[in-house]
């Protein structure tokens, strides 16, 4: 396939959070595009007659009661991850203007 | 504003997320009940996104969902799924929202209302499970926002209209009716105020037979606030095109003390999500059995009661009135004593006046305290007033008196005595009031002397109304029946 264009790299790089250099940029629309005409070799699969899989454990219903459970430690210890924290809250960069 | 807007018709549909009344999260064991938790201490591994944390799906969620897809007068889907949606957000700590994305436990369905006296359908796309996300704070003047994920994993049960809606009063409508078909259900507490319904109203305007470009404006969490917006994107987009520009296709928000909707952002396209199935929860496969367990114990819609109340005659205000309080005020259980009235040939109708008249207006304003005694209370005091000894005047006063205690008297018949509240029925008083009556209206005496029932009830409204509703209706009516024998 086509190499991929310069707007495109650069939109999959938003979605995912990415700053790429100039340089990079170059690159992965050589390289992604490489991976998706790999991908690509299963739409020669005939899928006609199969439904899609969503699992392949095989599993259906794991469901637990609506009842409280005790992880065995205080939500506190969360917090201790967390680079940032300001009166037991996330802090963040500011969301809005 | 329409006059000059005629040639303009509004198109609108509704997305309303409404969270669902668990004990706990969709996904995890953490408390549902974020409203008075101080922040970050109803969470676990599993709101956190920690890497490794399992998410296991909550049953009474999907029995939540199950009375929804009843209540919207269909059936839940039989084989569903779970998704991934993808994107960033602070209050969004696993970097995707857990969803439902083609296959979701509801397709279908539709919600009836009537709106000044017409009928009304509105069809329902679908509905999804989804977890919430976090809540996000943000302190003024600081560079900073604070986010608190007790609400993170919240499970909501999102449904999604058709556009069916062409008009604001409809959308209002439709709004309402929606949440009461959830609140009967016991699909949610629908804390409106708390957030527990919100409603995203998408809003096009046309001129010709094709639709026009929508804004959503999302987040509206009262009914009045649906109907403003609404209002709001329909002047404004009008406006657009009649000064010649465009409408884009815009998140909007509703702004309180504006009263004006404000761009939030751009939309983005479908695709940007990168939906996925998630890979941590099997599908939920149910069959008709199950479903069908949860139909026979299903409470009653607001549209039975509705034909309950129809039955007894009371105006279709009334009927508003109480359908509204039934759940405003639960432990009131105001139609189930309409009904058990009902059941036992007692005078339902008259029961029901009382409560739109009396007790309702009370209990808004926080003026009863009786517990779960009105039963009680209103069999007795019916006993009484069917003696014809309670003026009208005095019977509201005894149930007012009646209703600011906890525990109302031993016995009412005893307690009205006292309270000087019972009317002897040799009462001079009346007598010479219904004298006074029968002969200023000839007319009417005559037609009840040949049998016209109807007359006796417009002398009794004289009397009424010359006691200036002292006087005892029943007792009136025995009173003049006996003169004009």
């Amino acid at each position: 396939m086509a190499k991929l264009s310069k707007e495109e790299v650069l939109k999959l790089a938003y979605l995912a959070r990415l700053d790429l250099t100039e340089f990079e940029v170059e690159e992965f629309r050589t390289e992604l595009s490489n991976i998706l005409t790999y991908v690509e070799q299963l739409k020669n699969v005939d899928t006609d007659q199969l439904s899609p899989t969503n699992q392949v454990t095989g599993l259906t219903n794991v469901m637990r009661d609506d009842k409280l459970i005790d992880y065995g430690y205080q939500p506190k210890k969360l917090l201790e991850n967390v680079p940032f924290v300001k009166d037991e809250q996330i802090k963040v960069k500011r969301m809005v203007g | 504003m329409m006059s000059n807007n005629l040639e303009f018709t509004p198109t609108i549909g509704i997305e309303c997320h409404v969270q669902l009344n668990t004990q706990t999260k969709l996904f995890s064991g953490a408390s549902n009940d974020a409203r008075f938790a101080e922040p970050n201490t109803l969470v676990n591994h599993i709101d956190f996104g920690l890497p490794g944390a399992l998410p296991v799906f909550n049953r009474e969620a999907l029995n939540l969902a199950i009375k929804a897809a009843l209540a919207l007068k269909t059936r839940p889907q039989l084989f569903s799924t779970f998704d991934r949606k993808h994107y960033f957000y602070p209050d969004l700590p696993m970097g995707y929202q857990i969803t439902q994305y083609d296959q979701p436990i509801i397709i279908g369905g539709k919600v009836d209302f009537k709106l000044e006296g017409k009928n009304f359908t509105v069809r329902i796309t679908r509905a999804h499970l989804e977890a919430d996300a976090g809540k996000s704070m943000h302190p003024a003047g600081k560079d900073y926002s604070l986010v608190d994920l007790n609400r993170a994993g919240t499970p909501l049960l999102e449904i999604v209209s058709e556009p069916d809606m062409h008009s604001a009063k409809e959308a209002k409508a439709y709004a309402q009716e929606l949440y009461l078909l959830m609140r009967y259900a016991g699909v949610t507490a629908g804390d409106l105020y708390h957030g527990n319904m919100r409603f995203d109203v998408n809003v096009s305007v046309s001129n010709n037979r094709h639709l026009g470009v929508r804004s959503e404006t999302k987040n509206l969490n009262s009914f009045r606030s649906v109907e403003k917006a609404v209002n709001y994107e329909i002047k404004r987009q009008i406006d657009l095109i009649k000064s010649g520009k465009i409408v884009v296709q815009e998140t909007r928000g509703w702004d309180e003390a504006k009263q004006k909707t404000l761009l939030q952002r751009r939309k983005e396209n479908a695709d940007d999500y990168r939906y996925m199935p998630d890979p941590d929860l099997p599908p939920l496969v149910i069959d008709d059995k199950y479903v069908n367990a949860i139909a026979d114990n299903m409470p009653y819609s607001p549209d039975f009661w509705r034909a309950k109340l129809k039955k007894l005659h009371l105006s279709d205000d009334h009927i508003d009135v109480l359908i509204n309080a039934n759940i405003d005020f639960m432990h009131a259980k105001y139609l189930e004593l309409i009904m058990e009235f009902d059941e036992q040939g007692l005078n339902a109708t008259r029961l029901a006046n009382w409560l739109v008249n009396i007790d309702i207006p009370l209990t808004k304003e926080n003026k009863t305290k009786i517990g779960s005694n009105r039963n009680r209370l209103y069999k007795e005091v019916n006993d009484l007033n069917s003696k014809g000894t309670l003026s009208s005047t005095n019977l509201k006063q005894l149930i007012t008196v009646c209703l600011s205690m906890v525990e109302p008297p031993k016995d009412i018949a005893v307690f009205a005595e006292k309270e000087g509240l019972i009317q002897s029925s040799d009462s001079t008083e009346l007598n010479k009031i219904i004298e006074e009556v029968i002969r200023h209206n000839p007319k009417a005496v005559s037609d009840v002397r040949s049998g016209e029932q109807k007359a006796i009830g417009y002398l009794i409204g004289q009397v009424m109304q010359l006691s200036k509703g002292q006087a005892n209706p029943e007792l009136s009516k025995r009173i003049i029946e006996e003169k004009l024998k």
